[in-house]
């Protein structure tokens, strides 16, 4: 990790770049500091605090939060009085830990790499655009940026929301969308495509401080687009929150109001008064967008940029370098985070001949064999975490009345356990003192535990004989007030650690080797892209096709909204897959039954027809879903009952054709038929693209078509925005409808009648166009039974469910299954793809390590207790226990892998012969008996 | 408080993904709630058997408490 | 130029320490490259950990 650098060229080529970096000094010695912050309370000088949005006053020496990392202080130059004035230097002395150096200086770095990631992020909209809105001019109008620090509860306030003009809470605050997006007066004409959802959020927030407070939310069109957004806007309209759709003019101080003009779509201009204005600012070309396109040679695009293509999403115009991120197009977390494991994936396979070289595995030293003869030698050690729980818990006391009990050999206090020089001297302690056996009272196992087993491995000893008291979270934050309550507990929870920790036995670590292969279901660009990917990483796979050739919906699309053509792409795409030695193409196929767990399934595949049908097995690692989905059918609007309605999809088809009349003179669009609440609940997310994209179309072929779109929201987002405006540039009219009045259509003889309201002439208005063009929304190819099969979690729309929506957006629930494309959710081709990349890296990463690991607090069967009753069997709820035969006799055996540490076997075991590494029977009884073997509770003054 | 007013003493089983999860959480927000809960973290309260609830009785307990 | 670091083979730097940089650093990592995530501010997280509840769920940012 290399912070605090400025990148300032690159030269050589794909797999051999050098990259040239000027490291400014941070003033302190990272190695030394412990993040005390002592020096920031001693630094006499002020300096606006960035994170906070400049909300707040910080000192020139600080840190931007304490979760920051790496987490050490460092001294902005701009205000430091030394730096700027060679006076001062207060901090040096007010250090402990000596770890304050001016005499730092810039360093330059060369890095040697093969490749390059690019996700500098994105910039924000300059304050010159705002000031229409009276930003600067007046203190209650701030930034969307400034209001999430006011809201927090960690931030400048907080969390108590007040105006900055006099102190009150805002009775009445307005959101204004579109600052800076979708703006031609600031170059800015794409859609940021993430304000709708965090102005929605933010409003949520605020109507959670205060449910009194009247929000109002101006907007063009909320394009809250992505997989069950649309319904935090219907929870924020029914909880009060209004949305406008209007365009904001101005902003003017009002007395002690701020001022909005508004424009309404039917041409009215209206007044309303609020006290708090927030504006909804877009994402904007990184600052360094330039600076980087002309060290590394990328092409940005004409908003700044990086400049990619539909087909490949995440490569530059450079070879070996690759971009992820807000900086591909403003886009929102999971699309984000998405993007970066596909760039992965991609900077993988330019990588693939140095792959392992360049790490290094760590070595421990060997593990101490501890038998039941042995002495059993606890060390406990009581964490003060700063005044975190000393002040509350009294430390000493806790740490002298471990050393009472029995098998307590060792005892003593420490500032930060975690930190690295107590890490150190826990080290040393298990040598000097012999320790088998560790006790640390601090936080909690479920965040620390790792980090202090990892501390024992490399002091010899093996990582389970080690238990974790939590006297922080359950004791000294949560009892604040009754420090000798508090006090107590700890006593008692230390006790009963020690006491099981008396019982602890190392535990083997278990690895299960890794099929080397993937199964990909699915032969659409998702699933093709994810076979690929692997195998130009070096991985083999089977890519399953239920029909008899691949290349799913792109067969039906011509053209891209970018203007690419789809045809060519997928002849690519299908030959390079056909080709590929490394992936086994089976069509006419559906996977008809499943078994193992992640590196070690095994698949029945049965494909062919009649005659030819047959079943085939696989043994592979990983799987990987990419099924699919199709064009929606609604029984609406007089589908499929009159010629002149047709679906988006038809109409592309016919829009290739060449037939004279294949773009009428009169068209009427209806977006969302059947969607948002009709037959299907969600936004399908492609269908306003796809209207634009034949909109375009229709309009290169016949110019004097008239074309009018009924809509609800266009959800033109992104860079498609210009798409929508050459659009409207080309005569094309948009009406927006409410969805508790949707267009009716009806047909008789071969004419089809269209009745819509006209909420722009407010008027009703009836037409019989050429031809009804329906966006129909699209639908997950099949997920039920697959879901049965590999146990996925769908939404309730049937879409496959992944395990988290930011921090694992690929991978599923289940163990070694990743998910990509429509079957995830409904998406443009580019999104799919660089999904489907996402799904490869992550599918890639258990086929590179070639092992999993298993914890080792799984549970096991002692055979010889085992009586093959089977009840372990049956309760199991992740199929981890198989019955065998072992002499003739039925006996219960653990798949370790698949094994989830439940206990439920352990506690249903009639003969005990079950049994949890780390939550043994003895280790739990004695942990319990040690709960009761003192009266130490005493009643306590509350 | 009279001083003879009852506290009892609770032994807890904390699943170690929600309750135990959620205790921490309670922690880190400040909650504060009454000291009388002493803690045994388990993976899954599917881990407790009977045996564990009858124990913690015999030793004391006046309630016991799984959260999972 | 003064330069004591060794230098790896199958490295990859990512610029730009966000969310999107630490998810492509850790995942690198996990196939078997050193990588160099490199950031112009003094640490890691970027906009995202100043982001305190996020979108549609309200969950907690950091």
């Amino acid at each position: 990790m290399v912070t605090n650098a400025d990148f300032l060229a690159l030269e050589g080529n794909p797999g051999n770049f050098t990259a040239k970096l000027n490291i400014r000094p941070r003033y302190i010695d990272a190695d030394a500091c412990t993040a005390c912050g002592l020096c920031t309370q001693y630094c006499p000088k002020h300096h606006s605090d960035p994170y906070n949005e400049g909300l707040s006053i910080t000192r020139p020496i600080h840190i931007d939060y304490a979760q920051a990392v790496p987490a050490t202080y460092y001294i902005d130059p701009s205000t430091c009085m030394y730096i700027q004035h060679d006076t001062c230097q207060i901090c040096v002395p007010v250090c402990q830990s000596h770890a304050i150096n001016f005499n730092q200086k810039p360093e330059l770095r060369d890095l040697k790499v093969g490749a390059v990631i690019l996700s500098p992020g994105f910039g924000k909209i300059a304050p010159e655009v705002l000031e229409k809105f009276s930003y600067g001019k007046h203190p209650d109008v701030v930034t969307a940026y400034e209001y999430e620090r006011m809201t927090t509860s960690s931030g400048p306030f907080l969390g108590e929301i007040k105006c900055f003009s006099d102190g009150r809470h805002p009775k009445s605050m307005a959101f204004i969308q579109c600052v800076g997006s979708r703006d031609l007066g600031c170059d800015n004409g794409y859609c940021s495509s993430v304000c709708c959802m965090y102005a929605i959020k933010e409003a949520l927030v605020t109507k959670e401080h205060d449910p009194e407070v009247d929000i109002t939310i101006y907007y063009m069109d909320i394009r809250t687009q992505g997989r069950d957004f649309d319904a935090a806007r219907e929870r924020a309209e029914a909880i009060g929150i209004k949305f406008v759709r209007a365009k904001v003019a101005d902003v003017t101080p009002w007395e002690n109001h701020l001022k909005l003009t508004y424009s309404t779509l039917d041409g009215q201009h209206k007044f309303d008064s609020h006290d708090m204005v927030v504006l909804s600012v877009g994402l904007e070309s990184p600052k360094d967008a330039k600076g980087i396109s002309n060290t590394t040679g990328i092409e940005l695009n004409n908003y700044d940029f990086c400049k990619t293509e539909t087909f490949t999403p995440l490569q530059t115009s450079e070879k070996g370098i690759v971009v992820a991120g807000a900086f591909q197009g403003p886009k929102d977390i999971p699309e984000s985070a998405t993007q970066a494991s596909g760039a992965a994936a991609l900077a993988s396979i330019i990588l693939k001949t140095q792959r392992g070289k360049g790490t290094e595995s760590k070595e421990y030293p060997d593990e101490l064999s501890i038998t039941d003869d042995d002495e059993v030698r606890i060390g406990v050690f009581v964490c003060h975490c700063g005044i975190n729980i000393s002040s509350v818990v009294d430390c000493p006391d806790v740490a002298e009345d471990s050393g009472k009990m029995k098998n307590v050999t060792y005892f003593t206090e420490q500032l930060y356990s975690c930190s690295q020089d107590s890490q150190e001297q826990i080290k040393q302690t298990i040598k000097d003192q012999k320790l088998n056996r560790v006790v640390i009272a601090a936080c909690s196992p479920r965040t620390h535990e790792p980090l202090f087993q990892e501390t024992l491995k490399d002091a010899g000893l093996n990582r389970n004989l080690f238990e974790m008291v939590n006297i922080r979270d359950h004791c000294s934050w949560v009892h604040a007030n009754e420090p000798e309550a508090a006090t107590d507990k700890s006593k008692d929870l230390v006790r009963m650690a020690v006491s099981k920790a008396a019982h602890i036995q190392p535990l083997p670590e278990q690895t299960v080797p890794v099929t080397p292969k993937a199964l990909v279901l699915g032969g659409g660009v998702a699933g093709m892209t994810v076979a690929l990917t692997l195998a130009e990483q070096g991985f083999e796979s089977v890519l399953v096709e239920k029909s008899s050739t691949i290349g799913g919906n792109l067969k039906k699309l011509k053209n891209t909204l970018a203007g690419d053509t789809v045809a060519s792409y997928l002849k690519t795409l299908t030959a390079k897959v056909n080709k590929s030695a490394k992936i086994d193409v089976v069509t006419d196929a559906a996977l008809a039954q499943t078994a193992g767990f992640i590196g070690n399934f095994n698949s029945i595949i049965e494909s062919g027809k009649g005659q030819e049908k047959k079943e085939q097995t696989f043994d592979h690692g990983v799987i990987v879903v990419a099924t699919g989905g199709h064009e929606h059918r609604p029984d609406l609007y007089e589908l499929g009952k009159s010629k002149k309605v047709v679906t988006q999809q038809e109409l592309e088809t016919n829009l290739a054709g060449r037939a004279k009349g294949r773009a009428p003179n009169s068209i009427v669009m209806i977006q969302c038929a059947g969607s948002r609440g009709e037959d299907l609940n969600y936004c399908s997310k492609v269908c306003c693209n796809h209207a634009i994209k034949n909109i375009l179309k229709i309009k290169e072929i016949n110019p004097d078509s008239q074309i009018i779109v009924l809509y609800r929201d266009m959800r033109t987002y992104g860079f498609a925005e210009d798409s929508y405006l050459e659009a409207r540039k080309k005569g094309v009219i948009f009406i927006p409808y409410e969805v508790d009045r949707r267009p009716v259509v009806t047909s008789q003889g071969t004419n089809v009648q269209v009745d819509f309201f006209d909420s722009i002439m407010q008027e009703e208005v009836s037409m019989t166009p050429d031809l009804v063009t329906l966006s129909v929304g699209i639908v997950p190819d099949g997920t039920a039974e697959l879901s049965k099969m590999l146990k996925l979690p769908t939404t309730a729309n049937g879409f496959f469910l992944e395990a988290h929506v930011k921090l694992r957006p690929v991978e599923a629930a289940v163990g070694g299954v990743y998910i990509c494309g429509l079957a995830h959710a409904p998406k443009p081709v580019e999104e799919t793809i660089a999904q489907a990349q996402a799904a490869a890296a992550k599918a890639a990463i258990p086929l590179v390590k070639g092992v999993v690991t298993v914890d080792p607090i799984v549970s096991s069967v002692e055979q010889d207790n085992c009586i093959g009753c089977g009840i372990c069997t049956s309760l199991c709820p992740y199929g981890a226990i198989i019955m065998e035969k072992v002499d003739k006799k039925r006996k219960a055996r653990t798949i370790s892998a698949s094994c989830k540490a439940c206990g439920i076997c352990a506690s249903r075991c009639p003969t005990f012969a079950i049994s949890m590494g780390g939550f043994t029977n003895e280790q739990l009884i004695s942990q319990i008996e040690a709960f009761g073997n003192k009266v130490v509770y005493e009643k306590v003054e509350a | 408080m009279s001083d003879n007013s009852f506290s009892p003493k609770i032994l807890g089983f904390l699943c170690n993904w929600c309750c135990y999860a959620a205790a921490d959480a309670a922690g880190v927000s400040r909650f504060q709630y009454p000291p009388n809960l002493r803690t045994v973290r388990v993976m899954c309260t599917g881990r407790v058997d009977p045996s564990f609830v009858l124990k913690g009785f015999l030793e004391g307990a006046d309630a016991i408490f799984t959260g999972g | 130029m003064g330069n004591d670091i060794k230098q790896r083979e199958g490295a990859v730097m990512i610029l730009g320490g966000g969310i999107t940089g630490i998810q492509a650093a850790l995942d690198m990592t996990d196939l078997g490259y050193y990588v160099y995530l490199v950031e112009k501010a003094p640490a890691v997280g970027g906009v995202m950990a100043q982001l305190d509840k996020t979108f549609p769920t309200n969950d907690c940012s950091i």
